[in-house]
């Protein structure tokens, strides 16, 4: 048997005209799941950026083990730290920092000696982002001498704690907003099969086979996913130009939040695939039910 | 003969579920290119027998061949192939409603995939054989019962079978229309199509003389040719 995909497609688009109410539940169902799946993933995207501007300044200590090599251990930081600036903070100079940032309370310090303080490497690197600063972090590790190395903003690994939970609480959202967007989905269309069951009783009495009967409604749940899915897209593009400039002037952000960053491509198109896959399930669902009954 | 039988049933029981039986061990065979009616009383099995033969209702038990296919043990994934052999004229046309009368006609072409142009020439040429040339655009709820069963017989074999099934296909016609819509059957018979007519109308059986198998209560009650029986009764 010859294979007719543009008529199958063809099929589809009528029934789709012929049931137009039917066709928007559908679109409709679909495009609310997509868009609060995508506007979750865009606001955790977005959180990222913003979190990553303020942590701007990172700077990685080394702190050494007494008696180290102070020189080795600075050209070894160099090394693994790609032509990022690279200091080296004595005991004196660490305990002159820390008198200077206790001002008035300094006095406590009097009689302590710089050796009590280890001597450090710092590494600056301005705009990097987290997981690149643990990444680096690890690395340093391997300088001679090296005893701890830290990267100050503890609370940012807190922060990034969260936002990895949050990515897998969007991830469970996502299941289960897909889950039950397929069953809603799919008692909608099984109205629609129910719709054109003498259509599709004549053309099974006539030899027709199920995968014939079955390929308008499953094109047709796709075409339907992609729509909803799309408006969802257009939807979130709107979102971002209306809010983005209010929420970096609000925060007082130097960088602005860029649509690639918050709704980059791989987001649109995973929404994209989703919504049509969604609307591929809810159909198969649909027309099986139907089409396997005695 | 029987290697050239194209239907052979051998004690076939059918019985609905929750109901009495509608057919008891029954057992016959027609020939590659016989005209055959069927007939009895209503209710006595005649559409349930052609239904079987088109895999539409399971057989309870027994042995039922077509094109010398089992079917009573037939696969779902083989009943399509074997429904594209069949041309079924149905008892309530079932033409669907929202489909103009070419398209109703192109129905069993399409469902094999045959292209837009071959189909639009076969079912053109087979709106002209019935005299509907000009009413393919009309939809069938326009058309009178005469059209409509004329568009069941288009609908049924053209897709060119090798066996038609015709369940009352005069049933609520005069007689007139009647006469036009057999001679379609006879036409179809005569380029070799096997036919099996299932009728209550005695007056069918006297004019074409042919085979008759009477069914009654489900069982077959005779088997042969039409004048005897007719005259024997
Ligand atoms: N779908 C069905 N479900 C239950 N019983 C049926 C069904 N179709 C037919 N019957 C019963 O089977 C018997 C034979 O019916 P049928 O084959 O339609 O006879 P005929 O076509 O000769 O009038 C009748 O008793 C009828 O009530
Ligand atoms: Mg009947």
């Amino acid at each position: 048997m010859a294979l007719r995909p543009l008529s199958f497609v063809r099929r589809a688009l009528e029934a789709m005209v012929r049931g137009p109410f039917m066709t928007a539940v559908a679109v409709g169902t679909i495009f609310v799941a997509t868009f609060v799946t995508g506007l979750f993933a865009a606001s955790l995207s977005g959180a990222e950026r913003l979190l990553g501007a303020w942590a701007g300044d990172v700077q990685i200590a080394v702190y050494l083990a007494p008696g180290a090599d102070l020189g080795a251990a600075a050209r070894a930081a160099e090394a693994l730290a790609g032509g990022r600036e690279v200091e080296v903070v004595t005991p004196s100079e660490a305990l002159r920092r820390l008198k200077a940032s206790l001002g008035p309370e300094a006095a406590a310090l009097e009689g302590v000696g710089a050796e009590v303080l280890p001597a450090s490497v710092e590494v600056r690197a301005p705009g990097i982002s987290l997981q690149e600063a643990r990444a680096l972090a690890g690395k340093l590790a391997a300088v001679p001498g090296a005893r701890d190395v830290d990267f100050g903003n503890a609370w940012l690994e807190k922060v990034e704690l969260l936002l990895s939970r949050l990515r897998w609480a969007g991830l469970v959202l996502f299941a289960a907003l897909a889950l039950g967007t397929a069953v809603l989905v799919s008692n909608t269309l099984r109205l629609g099969v129910f719709a054109r069951r003498d259509e599709i009783e004549i053309m099974k009495l006539v030899g027709a086979t199920d995968a014939y009967v079955e390929a308008p409604f499953l094109i047709e749940g796709v075409l339907q996913g992609l729509a909803g899915s799309g408006l969802a897209v257009v939807a979130l593009y709107a979102l971002h130009a209306i809010l983005a400039p209010r929420l970096v002037s609000a925060v007082g952000l130097a960088a602005p939040l860029l649509r690639a960053q918050v709704l980059p491509p791989a987001l649109v198109l995973g929404l994209l695939g989703g919504g049509a896959a969604l609307g591929l399930v809810a159909s198969a669902l649909a027309v099986g039910r139907y089409l396997r009954k005695p | 003969m029987a290697s050239e039988a194209l239907v052979q049933l051998f004690h076939v029981y059918k019985q609905y579920a929750g109901e009495g039986p509608a057919l008891t061990d029954v057992t016959l065979q027609v020939g590659k290119g016989e005209f055959v009616f069927l007939t009895g009383p209503s209710g006595a099995g005649k559409s349930t027998l052609l239904k079987l033969i088109f895999a539409a209702e399971p057989a309870t038990s027994g042995q039922l061949l077509v094109f010398g296919r089992n079917v009573a043990k037939i696969k779902a994934s083989q009943v399509p192939a074997l429904r594209r052999a069949i041309g079924v004229i149905f008892q309530d046309f079932k033409l669907l409603p929202h489909r103009t009368v070419f398209e109703n006609v192109a129905f069993p072409l399409e469902v094999r995939g045959l292209g837009p142009r071959d189909v639009s020439r076969k079912v053109n040429a087979m709106l002209r054989s019935v005299g509907l040339e000009l009413k393919a655009a009309r939809f069938p709820l326009s058309l009178s019962g005469g059209e409509q069963q004329r568009v069941a017989v288009a609908r049924a074999l053209v897709g060119d079978p090798a066996l038609l099934l015709a369940d009352e296909p005069t049933g609520n016609l005069d007689p007139d229309r009647t006469l036009e819509v057999m001679d379609l059957i006879e036409g179809a018979a005569a380029r070799g199509t096997t036919v099996v007519v299932a009728t209550h109308d005695r007056s069918l059986l006297e004019r074409h003389q042919r085979r008759v198998i009477a069914l009654e209560a489900g069982r077959v009650a005779s088997d042969g040719d039409a004048f005897r029986r007719i005259s024997g009764s």
